[in-house]
């Protein structure tokens, strides 16, 4: 793994598809990409099957966009509909089965450290609601609290969406689904409050209709699992099929949910804020100057 | 036939508040072209949609219309386009894209 994977071998160029040769010579590899300049290089993710205008989509799309080093990079993910695009984009991706992504992740996470020493190699998971809430919830909470450091990420689209609609942990009481007639009879698991206990350094929530903020968190997120500790995004991703929202209505589903019940949340540990200050420089975490009134007075 | 994203050349070039494409859950569906426009004399370059990838979901229109409040994209089927914008006409620049339009056929 580095930049030289994606290139390639001597005299192969030629027969190489264009969407390959654009990343190569267009991608985000080497170079420092951000939100504000998407439309004008081109991206890792490539064409998929995912449904039209699902929020999952754009949020896997910022996710990408916002590695802060795509070619020093592995996603890890499970059954539902967000592997049929994370599979699907020029960095290593790994299956692992049903529920099982945490653990894989925490062995690839220990055999890359291993085998590459300091040099960053960031695994980041992205599972659904149902494979990391539900199915892999031991997996996850064990790996959190062995402290376990690579990035976990749930698309959170309150539904079982890659089956056919049926309820997980994390669908809000009384919800109606297909496969959920009744409503559902128990509260949405609160997996935040569960990341916090377990001790992850890093937890936020997130909704994509705030593209720039997708991008700060999944920056810090993977950049403090390089060496603090473990990190959780939770991100509200919509299943628009389930929850029958027509598709030019996404953006509006996540502005009123995020004003409901998806409000933006961070929480970040005071060793994480001092490793982003000191190592990468984030200013919003550098000590304030001291103010005049907590001056002592002279 | 089926809907495809089109955005008007004259009204996004006026302003390129480029806030579409951060909203488009597609890779490399809606890019930017730095020239576009620039013989009609507009001061900016435009967006522009791949129709090859355009899956017709009308998220841009929704931002264009109600976050951006220009009014560029509308729908259309995609034999109506005269020309379009597809993938394997698209160049990448150190800064931005080149796109060249012209007709295409729908099988
Ligand atoms: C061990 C195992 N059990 C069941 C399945 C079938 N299965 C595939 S996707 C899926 C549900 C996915 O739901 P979720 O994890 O919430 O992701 P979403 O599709 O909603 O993104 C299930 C039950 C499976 N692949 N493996
Ligand atoms: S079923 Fe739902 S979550 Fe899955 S791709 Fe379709 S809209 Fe997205
Ligand atoms: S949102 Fe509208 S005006 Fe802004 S770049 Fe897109 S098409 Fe042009
Ligand atoms: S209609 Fe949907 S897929 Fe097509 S350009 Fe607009 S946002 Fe992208």
């Amino acid at each position: 793994m580095s930049l030289d994977y994606v290139k390639f071998s001597p005299g192969f160029d030629k027969f190489m598809p264009k969407e390959y040769r654009d990343m190569v010579e267009h991608g985000p590899f080497g170079k420092k990409t951000t939100v504000s300049q998407m439309g004008s290089f081109k991206e890792i993710l490539e064409e998929h099957p995912m449904c039209a205008g699902c929020a999952m989509t754009l949020f896997i799309r910022l996710a990408m966009i916002s590695f802060p080093n795509p070619e020093d990079t592995i996603t890890v993910g499970t059954a539902g509909c967000g592997r049929l695009a994370i599979s699907q984009a020029a960095v290593p991706f790994v299956y692992g089965n049903y529920g099982d992504q945490n653990a894989v992740a925490s062995g690839l996470s220990r055999g890359l450290k291993l085998r590459f020493g300091d040099k960053p190699k960031d695994v980041v998971v992205m599972a659904g609601d149902g494979g990391m809430a539900d199915i892999g919830f031991s997996m996850t909470l064990h790996s959190w609290f062995r402290k376990e450091r690579f990035t976990t990420i749930m698309l959170d689209n309150e539904v079982y969406g890659n089956t056919g609609g049926q309820e997980s942990g994390m669908t809000n009481k009384g919800q109606v689904l297909k496969m959920a007639p009744l409503g559902k009879k128990f509260e949405k698991m609160d997996m935040i409050g569960m990341a916090k206990l377990a001790g992850c350094a890093y937890v936020a929530t997130v909704v994509p209709n705030n593209p720039r903020r997708v991008e700060s968190v999944i920056k810090k997120a993977v950049l403090i699992a390089r060496e603090i500790g473990p990190t959780y995004i939770q991100a509200y991703t919509s299943c628009n099929i389930e929850y029958s929202i027509p598709t030019d209505k996404v953006m509006e589903d996540a502005k009123s949910v995020e004003t409901d019940r998806y409000a933006f949340s961070e929480h970040i540990t005071d060793e994480a804020k001092e490793y982003l200050a000191t190592r990468y420089g984030f200013k919003e975490y550098l000590p304030k100057p001291a103010t005049a009134a907590a001056l002592p007075k002279a | 036939m089926y809907l495809v994203a089109d955005i008007d050349v004259d009204i996004c070039a006026a302003t390129s508040c480029k806030l579409c494409t951060q909203y488009c859950p597609e890779a490399n569906t809606i890019n930017y072209d730095d020239n576009a426009g620039k013989d009609k004399g507009h001061k900016y370059g435009s967006a522009y949609v791949a129709v090859d990838r355009c899956k017709g979901c009308a998220q841009c229109v929704w931002v264009c219309d109600n976050m951006a409040k220009h009014h560029a994209i509308k729908m259309t089927m995609i034999d109506q386009l005269p020309k379009a914008a597809i993938t394997d006409r698209i160049t990448y620049l150190d800064k931005g894209t080149k796109a060249i339009a012209a007709p295409v056929e729908v099988a």
